[in-house]
């Protein structure tokens, strides 16, 4: 089978696919991929694993995430679909809302004032919330592995000061001790660590690190400064491709993450496709971009090929929402998505 | 083995039907030949679902003046698309609870802002006018809103020129159901409005830099 590159690759799973790409190897096709949630209220009724409890329970949580490949066609997996995983087995109190709902942090009642209140539990990995995401990857491993590829979540330190802290003190202690706010970050990413192994032994075949230093409170000045050289420590210390996921305008700060190592970076509509693989430079596999609240959300297929084709025609080696979808989404849209690809490819071989 | 079922495009869509196990409930819109089809629709297996699904459908028939074939498809006798009226109609037939008589609304309602009745009269070929039992000039402002209420929710087009009571269908067939179930709200739409903004932000996943 020939690619658009001209080269003869012969034809991939959906793993072999997006891990190639990962790579930044040759692909039969470009992947098509989330690296966040792709659930909906619809897909949830369809499997019968609605929300909360598709946060809670393995089966449910495998269920649900496994309709990304089999009803939507995507070549991947990921279980994970909230960023509270972690925060709640760190103590801090969540609101699991319902079925239409996303469960956040009660970011209003922090646990942690300083930075010596940082304590990673000894039970972090045994608490069900984190079991539940381990126990959800091996289920999925087991019943897909060999079809696509499996993506876990481990969150970044500065989401988890965020969540830990409460955004505007975390911000403060940014501004007013930098010394302190590396600290506390060099403390918290033990977690991340702690709980991207573990996913690893679960079966994972790459992870999702979003560490949301966005674009609207962030500046890339920023993000070198407290954020480059631990997201290189990370891809040290984790034996795994690593997505890193930052919401927002991120062109200030593609630079320095594209000096990370890191496999990919999973990027916001904010930023023209274009613009991003000019920075970038193959240096960093780009994933994402497919706008949610207004494209996937609110407007139609052929709206959604659109943007799928802006980036296909950019290069962008993976292709997949921005973030995770809003759960009433539509599941014509998300179809949508591979099945540009798909013609797209036709219409370039 | 659950599948995903091309029936159209979806146009309306209630998250959680609190009357029956939290399932969701969709409406979707086809184009026919000769006339637009909805379909409400769960993806739900649960036992009674689609009975759920036929009550819903029951609901739209009384509350809108809707006709039925079957499986939860529906359509207007006009067959024309309507389809805000359409959103409104499943909306309200999703709130209202199992085994529950349902009437169609009178085309009358009580204006809580004036305290007025307003009232629409049918005129013939899809046209109604709205009137009050009130006079002078804050009566007429509430009567030309309740008319520009209808307007926006039914899709509904002015009447002639210099009488901002009167509206009608581009149909031009009656549809007097619709009508008295569109009143209701008519008065007040900004309240839909913000309701609308409310339900569409629900679900959307935001970074914790935006959840403060």
């Amino acid at each position: 089978m020939d690619n658009e590159n001209g080269e003869t690759i012969k034809a991939m799973t959906g793993r072999e696919r997006v891990l190639a790409a990962l790579r930044n190897e040759p692909t039969d096709r470009t992947p098509v991929c989330n690296p966040t949630s792709v659930a909906t209220v619809e897909l949830m009724d369809l499997v019968d694993a609605p929300f909360p409890e598709a946060n809670r329970e393995p089966e449910l949580m495998a269920r649900l995430a496994a309709t990304g490949y089999t009803e939507l066609g995507f070549d991947t997996i990921m279980p994970v679909f909230t960023i509270i995983q972690e925060s709640s087995a760190l103590g801090c109190k969540i609101q699991w809302e319902q079925k239409d709902n996303w469960p956040t942090v009660k970011m209003r009642e922090p646990i942690w004032e300083d930075v010596d209140d940082i304590s990673i539990p000894n039970d972090f990995l045994t608490h069900p919330d984190i079991q539940c995401v381990l126990e959800a990857i091996k289920i999925l491993k087991k019943e897909y592995g060999d079809e696509v590829a499996v993506i876990g979540k481990t969150m970044g330190p500065w989401s988890l000061g965020y969540h830990c802290f409460g955004v505007e003190p975390f911000l403060l202690l940014s501004l007013d001790d930098p010394g302190k706010t590396k600290l506390a970050l060099d403390r918290m990413k033990e977690a991340t660590v702690q709980f991207g192994i573990a996913q690893i032994e679960a079966g994972a075949d790459a992870l999702t690190l979003p560490d949301h230093a966005t674009g609207d409170l962030v500046s890339g000045e920023y993000y070198q400064r407290y954020l480059r050289d631990l997201h290189i420590e990370f891809v040290d210390r984790i034996p795994i491709p690593l997505i890193l996921h930052i919401c927002g305008r991120t062109v200030d700060r593609m630079e320095f993450i594209a000096q990370t190592g890191m496999a990919a970076f999973h990027y916001d509509s904010k930023n023209e496709p274009q613009e991003s693989m000019e920075i970038v430079q193959k240096r960093i596999a780009l994933v994402g971009n497919i706008n949610n609240p207004e494209t996937l959300f609110a407007k139609e297929p052929e709206d959604v090929r659109a943007e799928v084709v802006k980036n296909l025609d950019a290069g962008v080696p993976l292709i997949g929402p921005e973030c995770a979808i809003p759960l009433q989404t539509t599941i014509e849209n998300l179809q949508e998505i591979p099945k540009a690809v798909q013609e797209w490819h036709r219409d370039h071989t | 083995m659950p599948s995903i079922v091309n029936i159209g495009r979806r146009v309306e869509l209630v998250p959680i039907d609190t009357h029956f196990h939290d399932i969701t409930i969709a409406l979707y819109l086809e184009e026919l030949d000769a006339c637009t089809v909805f379909r409400i629709h769960t993806y739900s297996r649960k036992d009674g679902a689609s009975g759920r699904i036929q009550e819903v459908a029951n609901s739209m028939h009384v509350l809108g003046g809707m006709s039925e074939f079957s499986n939860g498809k529906i359509f207007f006798p006009c067959g024309a698309n309507h389809e805000a009226a359409c959103r409104r109609v499943f909306l309200e037939a999703c709130k209202i609870p199992p085994n529950t008589p349902t009437e169609p609304r009178p085309l009358h309602t009580l204006d809580k802002k004036s305290k007025l009745m307003m009232t629409v009269d049918s005129l013939g070929s899809g046209s109604y006018r709205v009137t009050s039992d009130g006079e002078g000039r804050g009566a007429e402002r509430r009567v030309s809103a309740v008319a520009g209420g209808l307007m926006k929710l039914g899709e509904m087009n002015a009447g002639p020129e210099n009488d901002s009571n009167t509206v009608s269908f581009a149909c031009g067939q009656s549809h007097d159901a619709l009508v008295g179930l569109l009143l209701v709200r008519a008065p007040n739409v900004r309240v839909i409005m913000r309701e609308e903004e409310a339900s569409t932000s629900r679900g959307v996943l935001s970074a914790p830099s935006q959840q403060i």
